[in-house]
């Protein structure tokens, strides 16, 4: 039995257009979905899995009609039985999520166990909770974007950049572009040493020249690390941990099409958006500690606030690969490891705290998500509008008493919007055992 | 309360415009219910 929730018209022509043998219900006004506690929202409904399944669609020839019907509502699947218990119940979580068949099919079987429904909150609650996140959602929009900036930097104290970082030293990941070469550009400017570290010393050093003659600062170094290969972290932190390091950036990032591995055998995103990251803070935890007033930054992205932590299937064995979802699945990742470098670190002059910068005109966005950046490029804010909150994380006085927050442009946001994204203290505890198991083969000392 | 008892006493209309009480679908056996996102 079907139920859809367009007018009877359509449900007509849905019923021949897809050859549908099952009776077909119509629930324009919503009244089931809402009793069976179905989902709604654009957040939902816009998830980046969607995305790929229409772009994989239309490569394969699909073409989608015109929708009719409410466009944020989520389905789902609900097996009743005539002694009023549930047998099976899948509520999808965005679109494209959909059950296992033969789960459905084994609900049907006489005797099998009946879905636990005791403790439930009303699940009307639920989607008025829901409903108003979706009223609030185009605050996204508006908020990621350089309108976004525009709102938010009429809140900013121009006084807090008003800094002189001379005498500090900053490094700085994946900097010879985008958001990275920005925020190395405004530190320099703001009289800091800048070591760039980036994977092409050619492309490090065109940045660095690039840097040096717009702010006339000539202390900015090329050391060449591909931050995803342990190897090369562990060879270069101790070089780099000679001195103190007062602002370390972790902001290298990729977004690969296809799984790929780094030289030690770990998927691409993880290996640079985790692991390097998490054995170069190690190695320059002491170097951190030397400095009475450090920084760690973490450059995420808003993209996380989609997925939650995610250790089951880090290797990518179990799935068919997904660039944007390894994308945000780290990058959640990096926001949660983050709070735990930041209790760790708890007492001592290491401030840890991890940011995003909003939907930003990068070339990592050009190249990566081409369609996306057609799409919005009118919206994006500029790499520098990006990088503020880098820069400020890493040289103001204000963001000085910051640890462990996720901050959007210049106050510390909360970590989830959707409930289901909300990792365990046990995952939390996993998550720094498996960062740890992936450093411990290359510490030194 | 049971996601059942909820829907149970709810009417819908079929394809063709006929009434359809939700609870009548499973009085005798089990139903699987599918809500879908949209049509088309």
């Amino acid at each position: 039995m079907v139920v859809g929730n367009g007018s009877q018209h359509f449900a007509a022509s849905f019923r021949e257009d897809f050859s549908l043998d099952a009776p077909l219900l119509v629930d324009p006004e919503l009244r089931a979905y809402r009793a069976a506690g179905l989902r709604r929202g654009r957040v939902e409904a816009l998830s980046p899995r969607l995305a790929l399944n229409a772009v994989r669609a239309f490569r394969g020839g699909a073409r989608q009609g015109a929708v009719h019907g409410d466009p944020w509502q989520l389905g789902g699947t609900l097996v009743f039985r005539p002694d009023g218990t549930l047998g099976f119940r899948h509520i999808s979580r965005e679109a494209g999520d959909h059950p296992d068949i033969d789960d459905v099919l084994a609900a049907l079987e006489p005797g099998a166990p009946a879905v636990d429904e005791s403790e439930e909150p009303d699940p009307r609650l639920a989607w008025l909770g829901r409903t108003l996140g979706t009223l609030l959602d185009p605050t996204v929009v508006l908020s990621f974007d350089r309108t976004g900036f525009a709102i938010h930097s009429l809140g900013f104290d121009p006084d807090d950049l008003e800094v002189d970082l001379g005498g500090k030293r900053c490094l700085i990941t994946g900097a010879n572009s985008g958001i990275g070469y920005e925020s190395a550009l405004a530190l320099a400017d703001l009289g800091a040493e800048i070591v760039l570290l980036c994977r092409s010393s050619e492309r490090g050093e065109e940045a660095a020249e690039r840097i040096r003659q717009q702010t006339g600062n000539p202390r900015v170094a090329v050391e060449r690390l591909d931050v995803s290969d342990l190897s090369a972290v562990a060879a270069l932190a101790p070089r780099l941990a000679t001195r103190p390091v007062d602002v370390l950036i972790h902001n290298a990032g990729v977004l690969p099409d296809e799984r790929q591995e780094s030289p030690d055998g770990i998927e691409l995103t993880w290996a640079t958006h985790v692991a390097g990251p998490h054995l170069l803070t190690r190695g320059l935890r002491s170097a951190l500690e030397k400095s009475p007033d450090a920084r760690v930054v973490w450059v995420s992205s808003g993209g996380m606030y989609a997925r939650r932590l995610n250790l089951a299937d880090l290797d990518w064995r179990e799935r068919d690969y997904d660039g944007v979802m390894a994308y945000a699945e780290t990058k959640r990742a990096q926001v949660v490891l983050a709070e735990l470098w930041a209790e760790r670190l708890a007492g001592t002059s290491v401030a840890v705290n991890s940011m995003h910068p909003g939907w930003a005109d990068t070339p990592s966005v050009r190249t990566s998500i081409p369609t996306f950046h057609r799409l919005t490029r009118s919206l994006l804010r500029t790499p520098a509008q990006g990088a503020d909150t880098v820069v400020w994380l890493a040289a103001s006085e204000a963001a000085r008493a910051l640890r462990g927050c996720f901050v959007f442009d210049r106050e510390p946001r909360r970590t989830h919007w959707l409930p289901w994204t909300e990792e365990s203290t046990q995952e939390r505890a996993q998550l720094w055992r498996q960062c740890e198991d992936w450093a411990d083969p290359f510490a030194s000392g | 309360m049971r996601v059942a008892t909820r829907l149970a006493p709810i009417e819908l209309s079929d394809w063709q415009g006929h009434p359809v009480v939700l609870g009548s679908l499973w009085a005798e056996r089990p139903v699987v219910l599918v809500f879908l996102r949209h049509f088309g």
